[in-house]
């Protein structure tokens, strides 16, 4: 039995929120190859509904909700001089509560050969009835959990680098510790790590636990950026959960981010091999550099091409080359062998990073849309979209102006109905060719089918 | 006296060397002249801008806000990249140490000790 939360931001009163793939993808993380997926709904105004994916269909339902519980038909649960011990926050939401139970908060679904069993047409939506809210709907799996061989091997390594992680949190003060555990257990894509380990593998000396002390290093590194990034960005939630400097406090993110950066050069210092240091060190440098050139290049919001590059390289990619090179490194390979690496993760991280822009673009990510807009961080989708012939001047002078929910709701309507995404797509998948093609002359002695597969599931996602 | 700065390594971080680099950079090359004379001034600008990193960030007092933090951040990045070109494991790994106490003393709400007298004694122990 397998117990998670799947958690995401809905973004308006009323919307389905196709969850479809995020349960897909935990099938197949799990390992699950028969049994079920049972989902319940932990808010009173969510439900959970199976039909068909068609935003015209989905509007009919919205409307039918609508007209069966109007918002405006008087409800005695708003009648607050009626009600005991409401808070001061309570919401007017009766019409949600009625809606609610029209739908479901709870459904199984049959898994078979390791894979959801849903129709051709059939989508899982959580129902959103009174958002825009941060939602958990939890999930337990059971049945037969058996995987293949080559995936035994590498969730035997993932699940190292996941011990290594707890085993040094474990000796952290609780103070520092207790935010970044928080962080760490909800989730992540563990990238850097896998490529840490994969790319460990590759030379004449390859010592598994050695490999999980330097990967999680570099996960402990990653997340100490991405605390300070989050209070730099004003970030409220990050994986579904509230980041750092919004449960704890800007002056407790800044010493956790500091805790942590200190902790993972250290582990790194301590691994005693100069070209691992030198090449994490230069990333960090390269990292905190592109960060600054980022809040800079918001003035002059969205940018031009070759600026989101040069930030982009620093800021995603320095840490993919490093992580690459920094593995290959520790397992002896030969220079030629490790520059070829190193080029592929920062090929890699450039697409990676303009994936993740698109991210921002999909109703079905679990995170809320137009994040990257409000935030004004350089995103490629946008950086095209005010190019565009026909949307450009739009975009334009509504990301020039103040952006409420309007302007933000209307600029992603125009990116996504101008060709920017595909154009981004089709730049992040070109990236993941010439990636592919910097392993070609490298002697990977069986890796290489790895190697593909984590490039192409890095630009090939929606979360 | 007047000291000049190692070539290259302030770039982005100019303004600070008049805002007291220069002054704890002097004060450090002091402290590190039983190191091989090339790795001196590396070690002594990295202690420095250790220094001057959590000074910007607001690290133990106030939230420093984000332009300032991330002029903090780099400095403390820079620190790290200069003890990784000059510096012994030894040292690297006690600077470490040093940032993990006046970090975790900062998020316990707890005083610490001076940083530069950290990184001072840092220097002699590993002398």
């Amino acid at each position: 039995m397998i117990s998670g939360r799947l958690r995401f931001e809905s973004s308006h009163a009323t919307e389905f929120v196709d969850i479809t793939k995020r349960l897909r993808e935990a099938v197949q993380e799990s390992g699950l190859r028969t049994g079920r997926v049972h989902l319940q709904s932990l808010h009173t105004t969510l439900g959970l509904a199976i039909n068909e994916n068609e935003p015209l269909l989905l509007r009919d339902f919205q409307t039918l909700l609508e007209r069966l519980a109007p918002g405006d038909a008087g409800y005695e649960h708003d009648d607050f001089d009626r009600r005991i011990e409401i808070s001061a926050d309570e919401p007017v939401n009766g019409h949600a509560h009625c809606r609610q139970l029209l739908l479901t908060g709870f459904a199984t679904l049959l898994v078979e050969d390791g894979e959801l069993v849903l129709g051709r047409w059939q989508s899982v939506f959580a129902v959103e009835l009174d958002g825009p809210r941060h939602r958990e709907v939890a999930t337990q799996m059971d049945g037969d959990f058996s995987i293949k061989a080559d995936e035994r091997d590498a969730s035997r390594e993932a699940r190292l680098v996941e011990t290594e992680l707890m085993r040094q949190l474990m000796v952290d003060p609780d103070p520092v510790a207790a935010p970044m555990r928080r962080l760490m257990e909800a989730g992540g894509k563990r990238l850097r790590p896998k490529l840490v380990q994969l790319t460990s593998q590759i030379g004449p000396r390859h010592d598994p636990l050695r490999a999980a002390e330097l990967a999680a290093a570099v996960e402990l590194l990653h997340n100490a950026t991405l605390i300070h990034d989050d209070y730099v960005d004003e970030s409220t939630y990050r994986r579904g959960r509230p980041t750092v400097a919004a449960a704890e406090g800007a002056e407790r993110a800044i010493a956790v981010g500091d805790y942590y950066f200190a902790k993972a050069t250290r582990l790194i210092a301590e691994i005693g091999i100069s070209g691992v240091t030198s090449t994490m060190a230069q990333a960090i440098e390269a990292i905190c550099a592109s960060q600054i050139d980022d809040v800079a290049l918001r003035g002059a919001f969205p940018g031009d091409h070759e600026s989101y590059l040069r930030v982009v390289r620093g800021k995603t990619a320095a840490l993919f080359a490093a992580a690459c090179a920094s593995g290959a490194l520790l397992s002896d390979a030969p220079a030629e062998v490790v520059e070829a690496l190193r080029r592929y993760g920062d090929l890699l991280g450039v697409a990676f990073q303009m994936a993740d822009d698109m991210v921002d673009f999909s109703p079905s990510s679990g995170k809320p849309m137009g994040l990257d807009i409000r935030q004004r961080v350089l995103s490629l989708p946008l950086i095209y979209a005010a190019e565009d012939r026909e949307v450009g001047t739009e975009v334009r002078d509504l990301l020039s102006g103040t952006l409420g929910d309007k302007q933000v709701d209307r600029v992603v309507e125009l990116v996504t109905s101008s060709a920017a995404l595909r154009r981004v797509g089709d730049e992040a998948r070109g990236l993941v060719d010439a990636a592919l093609r910097e392993l070609e002359s490298v002697e990977l002695d069986g890796l290489r089918p790895t190697l593909v597969s984590l490039a192409r599931s890095a630009v090939d996602r929606e979360s | 006296m007047s000291v000049q700065a190692p070539d290259r390594e302030l770039d982005r971080l100019e303004g600070l060397w008049a805002d007291g680099l220069s002054e704890s950079y002097r004060s450090y090359l002091d402290a590190v002249s039983s190191y091989e004379a090339d790795a001196q001034p590396k070690l002594a600008l990295a202690a420095a801008l250790i220094e001057a990193g959590v000074r910007l960030q607001g690290l133990g007092g106030r939230a420093a806000p984000a332009p300032t933090l991330l002029m903090g951040d780099l400095c403390l990045a820079r620190a790290a990249r200069l003890l990784a070109d000059a510096a012994s494991q030894a040292v690297q790994v006690a600077f470490a140490r040093a940032i993990e106490g006046l970090s975790a003393a900062a998020a316990s709400g707890n005083p610490s000790r001076p940083v530069r007298e950290l990184l001072l004694n840092a220097f002699t122990a590993t002398a």
